[in-house]
């Protein structure tokens, strides 16, 4: 292997890692739910993926700046995520985790369907920002719409700590996750509770899902089942319920997936993904921020 | 005439996959990984009859084999988690397998044509049946006999002391474990279950359909086969026959007619099932009020 394999091998890590952004919000999503609802809610990147195709349907009624669709996209989320949570957990003893699986999975293809119906199943170009600049760093250069893509990751996720530790409603959110019949008694509604994370999860997918449409350049509904599993292996390796695990994850599997697809080519990227989970799950079944016995 | 036996013998296949995933769901387990044994079971069976020309029998019973084996060994390790966990860990080992055989060519030249797995283009000329005149009836009644067979070992199972300890597990892990049951056993038996059936379905599928890729074993179908003992209910064996009956044969078949609209009626009625009757059509309640109808029906006639 010489030089310029190097430099190419690097080069697509830290690709890779800036695109792990999105891996890191859709990981986020994925704990928060379970880590109030102590619920998988399968549904979360296909709920993302609509909420990108939701902004570009806007968008399309409504002339307005192609930076707009960030936010569009974000508004749909968080609409999609109170429908998601209405009619896949609302109604449905919670005392019954398959149940709640099932319907999550049912959604899953429901939201499918309907991007392909209306779309008639052809994949959409989705606006990418800053596409024309690229920053040079010696032999390597960072690609301006993967770096946008980064720093919006990065101020979501800052914004989703300062929610969590620094409001009424991060604290009510904690405490629900912690002890949930101890905070109905302190006062908190817990349906409320699990609404408004629904919403913010929801905002964050959607947020996530124009992420990736801006990265990749297309959205499809090919995108959600990939998507889910990624966000789900992302959740685990990054230990269930902890939001740093959770960014670092995404980082991490987003750049050792390009490292992989560099090396092993396209078609085996994903299988050395799934070893990498198999290893954390022999070795570190509670993921990378596991706590030492007795603290869980 | 020939559509009507192809769709029974899609639900008698759909049925074996369901039971898998049923024997695991007594346990409390959810394993998305029954789609990755399903297609072991059918490259297994399929590279037996057509590259090795085994007959059908020891075909089936090596695939079963081998699917039970993998479902063992990856038992283990997986069952060390619980809840999510579970699901993602077989998730990623289901898509592991597919990748596998996405990425696996193994090819014999057989008369001028090279037959044989063949990567992403899949496994072509499974023939088994064709070349030994099966009619399509005795496929679909091949088929059946082992769906009653499998149904009713499970049947049997659920009356036995072998069901009573996996639904103890189910219900509750630690009451089981106090009671002396080795949970991780008794886990690792219901995987092992669930992979000898899967493997079965699996290798009669790669037959009836003679051609296998790695795109029919992908998330979807292992979500449909813990989406039959769900949507069925976890009380009886016939909940999952009934739930596959009511998905394949009316939401799949049924409603063809509705054209792109039947997609989308998928999920929702899935969805609405869940909303309204959350454990399942055939649910405890259920089977009491059919029993009662039995006995009452009894009592008249005596």
């Amino acid at each position: 292997m010489d030089l310029l394999d190097v430099i190419d091998g690097v080069q697509s890590v830290a690709d890779g890692v800036l695109f792990g952004a999105t891996y890191a919000l859709l990981g986020i999503g994925f704990t928060l739910i379970f880590g109030v609802m102590h619920k998988i809610n399968l549904a979360f990147a296909a709920a993302s993926v609509g909420a990108a195709y939701a902004s570009l349907l806007i968008l399309a009624g409504v002339r307005a700046p192609p930076a707009l669709v960030f936010v569009a996209a974000a508004a749909c989320g968080g609409g999609i995520g109170a429908l998601v949570y209405l009619v896949g957990f609302r109604f449905i003893p919670l005392a019954n985790p398959l149940a709640t699986l099932m319907s999550t999975v049912g959604i899953l293809l429901l939201i499918d369907e309907i991007i392909v119906h209306t779309t008639q199943g052809v994949p959409l170009n989705y606006p990418a920002l800053f596409s024309d600049v690229i920053i040079r760093a010696g032999p390597f250069s960072l690609r301006g719409d993967l770096m946008f893509v980064f720093a919006l990751g990065c101020v979501c996720m800052a914004l989703l700590t300062a929610l969590l530790y620094c409001t009424r409603l991060g604290l009510a959110t904690r405490a629900v996750s912690q002890q949930p019949v101890a905070a109905e008694l302190c006062g908190i509604s817990i349906t409320n509770v699990n609404v408004l994370t629904f919403v913010i999860t929801g905002v964050v997918g959607g947020l996530a899902g124009a992420m990736i449409g801006a990265a990749i350049g297309i959205l499809s509904p090919l995108l959600s089942l990939p998507l889910t599993i990624k966000g789900l292996i992302v959740t685990v390796i990054g230990g269930l319920g902890s939001i740093p695990g959770a960014v670092i994850a995404g980082l991490l599997v987003g750049g050792l997936e390009n490292l992989f697809q560099f090396l092993r080519g396209v078609s085996e990227r994903d299988l050395y993904v799934m070893l990498l989970l198999f290893v954390f799950l022999v070795f570190r079944p509670r993921g990378l921020s596991a706590r030492p016995p007795g603290h869980a | 005439m020939d559509f009507y036996l192809g769709l029974i013998q899609i639900i008698g296949v759909h049925t074996l996959l369901g039971l898998s995933a049923y024997c695991v769901l007594q346990t409390g387990q959810v394993s998305l990984a029954q789609a990755g044994f399903f297609a072991i079971g059918a490259y297994v069976a399929g590279m037996l009859t057509v590259l090795a020309g085994w007959p059908i029998m020891p075909a089936l019973v090596v695939a079963a084999i081998v699917a039970g084996a993998m479902a063992c060994a990856v038992g283990f390790p997986a069952l060390r988690v619980r809840g999510l966990m579970l699901v993602v860990a077989t998730i990623a080992f289901g898509e592991a397998v597919r990748l596998f055989f996405f990425n696996f060519t193994y090819q014999l030249e057989r008369g001028g044509f090279r037959i044989g797995p063949h990567g992403g283009e899949g496994f072509r000329q499974i023939r088994y049946f064709p070349e030994h005149g099966w009619s399509t009836l005795e496929v679909m009644l091949f088929i059946w006999v082992v769906v009653v067979l499998v149904m009713a070992a499970i049947w049997w199972m659920d009356r036995s002391r072998a069901g009573a300890v996996l639904r103890a597990v189910g219900e509750d892990e630690v009451a089981a474990q106090s009671s002396g049951i080795n949970v991780t056993a008794v886990k690792v038996f219901a995987m092992t279950v669930g992979g000898v059936i899967a493997g079965i379905g699996g290798g009669l599928f790669a037959h009836y359909t003679t051609h296998i890729e790695h795109v029919q074993f992908g998330v979807v179908l292992a979500t449909f086969a813990v989406a039959y003992p769900i949507l069925g209910g976890l009380s009886s064996v016939f909940g999952t026959l009934l739930a596959v009956i009511f998905v394949q044969g009316f939401l799949i078949e049924g409603l063809r007619f509705m054209g792109d609209w039947r997609n989308l009626l998928f999920g929702a009625l899935i969805v609405l099932a869940m909303n309204v009757r959350p454990r399942g059509l055939i649910d405890a309640a259920t089977i009491a009020a059919i029993r009662r109808i039995v006995r009452g029906k009894e009592h008249a006639g005596a």
